[in-house]
C-alpha cells in the first residue's frame, strides 16, 4: 500500500502498530466512511487495527498528541451512523481483537475482547449449555464492543433484558490513554455504577477493550409460534393481550405484509405472504410451563382471528428466526436504500402509531416496511427509497421526522436499541430539555474532557457550551 | 499483483459503458447491512472491510460510480477475493456478487498488459498438451526437481489407465487438470454410476477445460470458447454428470454466461454426480458393514454449496456407506479457490487454518471433498482427503 511518509501522525502510529495494521490508502479509508445506516461519505483518517489493550492505548495516546479525535468501529453494522468518522479522526477498528479471553462456566461469566462477534460467543459457550442473551438481528456479524456501545437489544431481550443487564464489567481506554475497569465481574462493584453510565455511551467516553459478560443458561424447552393475522390491529391487540395476561414470552416479534413478502423470497420458510401481519412468539423455560404458555398464547391469538403454526423442530424454528433476522438486509429486493427508525411507544398505543406511520408514508409518497420487537413496543419502520431518484431525500427526512414526532406524542422515546449516533442526534431536543442535554454532556465530559472520543455524535450542537469539537451541522454530502 | 500496478482509467473513453462494466442495478442492490461479512473467508481471517463482500462492492461503486482510480488498493481488494460466493446465499437481498466480481475481473484483465494466466490457462484447453506436461511434471517430481509443497502441487501420477465408455445413459464430464492428475477418481465415480445401473459416455478429448478458471481470472473470451467446445462434445439429451464441484458450477452457469437458448438447455442437463445418485438411491447397491467403522467429515466445496446449492446429496449418498459428520463452520471456504491458492498463498493458508480447526473439532478419520481443488489444497496441509464416491466405490467393491 502506498504509504504517506509525510504524515507525522502516521509516522507516530507506526511506533505503536506494525505497518500492516495501519491502513492509509484513500480506498481503505473511504470504506470506513459508512456503516449500515443511511449515512455515506464520512471521512476517516488513518485506520488502525490493534490486537490488545496496550495497542489501543498506543493509538489513543498518539491521536491525543496530534490533537486528533478517535472513533471506534466494530463490524460496521450500526444503524444510526455512530461509527461514521467526521473530519478524519483516527479510526480504531476492533475486528482483530476477537478473542474469548476466559470462561467461568460455574459463575457464568466470560471475558471477551470487543471485536468478538456476538454469535461466536454463544457458539463458543454452547458446550457449557450457556449463551449470551442479547441477540440483535445482526448477531451473526455485529461485535460485542458495538453491542456495549449502543446498549443493543434483540428479540430475546423482552424477557432477559438488553445488553446492559448482561455486562458485568468493561475495560475501557480513556482518552487520556489510561485503561480502567468499570464494574466488577462478580457483580458487586463498590461506589457509583459507572459501568451503567458507560454501556450505551456510543464510543463517546472511551474505547472498550474487554468486556465481562453474563452468560445465560440455555432454556430446557422452547416453543415457537407463527401467528398470522388479517389486520395489523388484530396483531397489535394480540401482543397487548399476551402481556396483559401475565405471560412474558422470550420474544414477540411482528412483521407487516411488505416485509413478509421480502423475507419469504429469501428464506422460503413458508411465511404467509397474504397475511397483513405475522407475529412470532417464542416461549421458553421448563417443558410443562412452556406447553401451557404456548397454548394460552394460541388461545388469545385465535380469539383475535389468527391462524397459527407451531415450529415442529429446531430446523423450522431456525428458519423462522432467519426470516425475521434477515429483514433489514432483504430490503434491496424492493429498493436499494432504507432509512430505519427505532422509536419505542407504549404497547397499548402500538396499533394507533402504526396506522399513523402508514398515513405519514402515504402523505410523503414513500414505501414503508415494519418489522419490530412488538413485545417492547419498539418500532422499526423502514422507509424505502432509491437515493438516485431526484428530490427523494427531503421527502424521506420529512417522513422520518413525522414518524418520530408521532411516536413521541404518545409518550414514546427516540431510540430503543440502535443508538442515536448521527442519525437521530438532531432529534434529541424533541425529547430532552436543554437542562437534560447539558447534564448528559457533562457526564460525557467527566470521562472525556476534551471531547475527543467519537465527537459530534448523540448530543446535538450546543448541548453544552464547552462542546467545542461539535460541528455546526453534519457536513454536506454525508446525508445522502 | 505488482505493487506499482496502477492502471489507467477509461480505456476507450466510451461514456455509455460503465467503467467496470457492472450492471448499474446490480451494483445499486447492496444495502450494506453487513450480513455477508462472517460468510466471507477473507473477512474472517483479516477482519478488514476491503477484504469483505460489502467492502468490495463499495470499492466497485467508488470506481464505477464516483470515478475513483483503479489503484493498488483496489486491485488488492478484488484479487484477494476467492470467488467462493459464500456471500450470495448469506445475502437477504440476493445481491449477485459473483457476476459483479466476474465483470470487474474481466475489465481488469482487459487493462493488464501481461497476465501469465492468459497463456497458462490455454494449456488447459488442450488435453494432449496438458497430459504431456503432467507426465513431465510427474517425472520431475520423482527427481525432486520441483518444490511441490511450496507450489501446492499434489503427487502427480506417472501413468494413468484409460477410461472406457460403457453406454450412453449419462455423460461423465472429465475436465482438464482432474483428468490429467486424478483420473483414478473419475474411474471410481464411473464404477459407482455403473453400479447404479447406468451406462457411461465419455467426452474423450473433445471436451477439456470447462472455462471456470479463465472466467474467474476475467478472461471472458477464452472462457466462452471453452464453453462452446464443451457443449459440442457433450451433445444429445443425456444428463451430464460432473464429479468436480467447480466445473459443475461453471457448466450450470453456461446458460447465464452465453445467454443462448442452447446454452440454457445444456445447463439444465448438468448435475453434480451426487445429485444424480441421490435421486437413484433405490438402485444403489448396499454397502458392507466395514464402511460404518470410519467417520467421514464432509467438506462442502463452495461451488457445490453456494453456487450449485446442492451439497446435501453428498451426505445423503455417502451416509449409506459410512458414518458421516458435518463440519460446524457453515460451509466457510477452505481457501483453495481454483488457482487462488497459487495466486494468494498467504491468505489461502490462513483460510485453510480455520478449516483445519473445524476438521479437528469434528473428530473424523478422513475428510471428503467433491472438488479436486479443495482436495489438493487440504492435502497439502497433511489432511487425508478423498472424493466421497471413492469411499462409496470401495464400500461397494468389498462386498462385491
Amino acid at each position: 500500500m502506498k504509504f504517506r511518509k509525510a504524515d507525522p501522525l502516521v509516522e507516530d502510529l507506526r511506533r505503536v502498530l506494525p505497518l500492516d495494521r495501519i491502513r492509509v490508502a484513500p480506498l481503505e479509508r473511504s470504506l470506513m466512511g459508512r456503516d449500515a445506516s443511511i449515512f455515506e461519505g464520512g471521512q476517516a483518517g488513518p485506520v488502525c487495527f490493534p490486537i490488545d489493550t496496550g495497542e489501543v492505548q498506543g493509538c489513543v495516546d498518539t491521536a491525543r498528541r496530534h490533537g486528533r479525535a478517535v472513533v471506534p468501529r466494530g463490524a460496521g453494522t450500526g444503524l444510526a451512523g455512530g461509527a461514521v468518522p467526521l473530519e478524519e479522526p483516527v479510526v480504531v477498528v476492533t475486528t482483530k481483537m476477537n478473542r474469548l479471553l476466559s470462561v467461568d462456566a460455574d459463575s457464568r461469566v466470560a471475558w471477551v475482547q470487543p471485536g468478538m462477534i456476538n454469535l461466536d460467543l454463544s457458539r463458543a459457550t454452547a458446550p457449557y449449555g450457556l449463551h449470551f442473551a442479547p441477540d440483535p438481528s445482526s448477531q451473526q456479524v455485529c461485535s460485542l464492543g458495538g453491542n456495549v456501545g449502543t446498549n443493543a437489544g434483540g428479540p430475546h431481550c423482552l424477557a432477559h433484558g438488553v445488553t446492559s443487564a448482561h455486562v458485568l464489567a468493561v475495560e475501557v481506554v480513556l482518552m487520556s490513554g489510561e485503561a480502567v475497569v468499570l464494574g466488577d465481574p462478580d457483580g458487586w462493584a463498590p461506589g457509583m455504577d459507572l459501568r451503567g453510565a458507560y454501556v450505551g455511551s456510543e464510543g463517546m467516553m472511551g474505547i472498550t477493550t474487554a468486556i465481562a459478560v453474563r452468560l445465560t443458561p440455555d432454556p430446557p424447552a422452547v416453543q415457537t409460534l407463527l401467528l398470522a393475522f388479517d389486520s395489523v390491529d388484530a396483531a397489535a391487540q394480540t401482543v397487548s393481550a399476551v402481556i396483559a395476561d401475565g405471560i412474558v414470552p422470550a420474544a414477540i416479534e411482528m412483521m407487516d405484509n411488505n416485509i413478509i413478502r421480502a423475507v419469504e423470497a429469501y428464506v422460503g420458510a413458508g411465511f404467509p405472504t397474504d397475511a397483513a401481519a405475522v407475529v412470532i412468539v417464542e416461549v421458553d423455560g421448563l417443558p410443562g410451563g412452556v406447553a401451557e404458555e404456548a397454548d394460552r398464547v394460541v388461545e388469545l391469538a385465535t380469539a383475535r382471528g389468527a391462524s397459527v403454526r407451531r415450529a415442529v423442530d429446531e430446523q423450522e424454528r431456525a428458519l423462522l428466526w432467519k426470516g425475521r433476522k434477515s429483514a433489514f438486509g432483504a430490503i434491496a429486493r424492493i429498493k436499494p436504500n432504507y432509512y430505519l427508525h427505532d422509536t419505542v411507544v407504549p404497547r397499548t398505543r402500538l396499533a394507533e402509531v402504526m396506522n399513523r406511520v402508514y398515513e405519514i408514508v402515504e402523505e410523503h409518497d414513500l414505501q414503508v416496511m415494519n418489522v419490530f420487537h412488538a413485545g417492547d413496543g419498539n418500532l422499526h419502520p423502514m422507509l424505502l427509497f432509491d437515493r438516485r431518484e431526484p428530490g427523494i431525500m427531503p421527502r424521506v427526512h420529512a417522513a422520518g421526522a413525522a414518524i418520530i414526532e408521532a411516536s413521541l406524542a404518545v409518550g414514546g422515546v427516540l431510540s430503543g436499541e440502535h443508538g442515536i449516533g448521527m442519525e437521530k442526534r438532531d432529534f434529541m431536543p424533541l425529547m430532552f430539555s436543554e437542562a437534560d442535554l447539558d447534564a448528559q454532556a457533562r457526564l460525557r465530559r467527566a470521562f472525556d474532557p476534551g471531547g475527543m472520543a467519537n465527537p459530534s455524535k448523540v448530543l446535538p450542537t450546543g448541548a453544552s457550551c464547552a462542546d467545542v469539537n461539535a460541528l455546526d451541522k453534519v457536513p454536506d454530502g454525508v446525508w445522502g | 499483483m505488482s505493487p506499482k500496478a496502477t492502471l489507467g482509467n477509461d480505456r476507450e473513453g466510451s461514456r455509455s459503458r460503465p467503467t467496470l462494466g457492472i450492471d448499474t442495478e446490480e451494483l445499486a442492490s447492496c444495502v450494506s447491512c453487513g450480513l455477508c461479512l462472517p460468510h466471507c473467508p477473507t473477512f474472517r481471517v483479516t477482519g478488514e472491510e476491503w477484504a469483505s463482500p460489502r467492502g468490495r462492492i463499495s470499492a466497485m461503486r467508488e470506481v464505477q460510480d464516483n470515478g475513483a482510480a483503479v489503484d493498488a488498493a483496489f486491485l488488492s481488494s478484488m484479487d484477494s477475493c476467492v470467488q467462493c460466493r459464500g456471500c450470495e446465499p448469506a445475502c437477504p437481498s440476493g445481491v449477485p456478487f459473483g457476476s459483479m466480481m466476474e465483470a470487474t475481473q474481466a475489465e481488469l484483465a482487459r487493462r493488464r498488459r501481461f497476465d501469465w494466466r492468459r497463456w497458462g490457462f490455454r494449456v488447459l484447453g488442450h488435453s494432449w498438451l496438458l497430459n504431456l506436461m503432467s507426465r513431465m511434471l510427474a517425472v520431475a517430481q520423482r527427481l525432486r526437481l520441483v518444490p511441490s509443497k511450496r507450489l501446492g502441487l499434489p503427487p502427480i501420477p506417472l501413468a494413468q489407465g484409460r477410461l472406457r465408455a460403457t453406454g450412453d445413459d449419462v455423460w461423465l464430464f472429465t475436465g482438464c487438470v482432474m483428468d490429467a492428475w486424478q483420473r483414478s477418481t473419475h474411474a471410481a465415480v464411473k464404477r459407482v454410476v455403473e453400479a447404479a445401473g447406468a451406462g457411461v459416455a465419455l467426452p474423450g478429448t473433445g471436451a477439456g477445460c470447462c472455462g471456470a478458471l479463465s472466467l474467474h481470472a476475467g478472461l471472458e473470451d477464452h472462457a466462452r470458447s471453452l464453453a462452446v467446445r464443451t457443449m459440442k462434445a457433450l451433445e444429445g439429451s443425456a444428463p451430464i454428470l460432473v464429479d468436480s464441484a467447480g466445473c459443475g458450477a461453471a457448466l450450470k452457469e453456461y446458460g447465464k454466461h452465453l445467454g443462448t437458448p442452447e446454452a440454457a438447455a445444456f445447463s439444465e442437463r448438468v448435475l453434480d454426480v451426487n445429485e444424480w445418485l441421490a435421486a437413484q438411491a433405490d438402485r444403489l447397491p448396499a454397502g458392507g458393514e466395514r464402511g460404518q467403522d470410519i467417520t467421514v467429515a464432509v467438506h462442502d466445496p463452495c461451488h457445490l454449496r453456494h453456487v450449485q446449492r446442492a451439497h446435501q446429496p453428498v451426505a445423503d449418498v455417502l451416509s449409506r456407506y459410512a458414518t458421516v459428520v458435518a463440519l460446524d463452520d457453515e460451509g466457510l471456504c477452505c481457501g483453495a479457490g481454483g488457482a487462488y491458492a497459487a495466486m494468494q498463498p498467504d491468505l489461502a493458508a490462513s483460510i485453510r487454518d480455520r478449516k483445519l480447526e473445524a476438521i479437528k473439532r469434528s473428530g473424523a478419520d478422513i475428510v471428503v471433498s467433491a472438488n479436486p481443488g479443495c482436495t489438493i489444497h487440504l492435502a497439502n496441509a497433511g489432511v487425508t482427503v478423498r472424493h466421497p464416491l471413492e469411499i462409496v466405490d470401495e464400500a461397494i467393491d468389498h462386498d462385491g
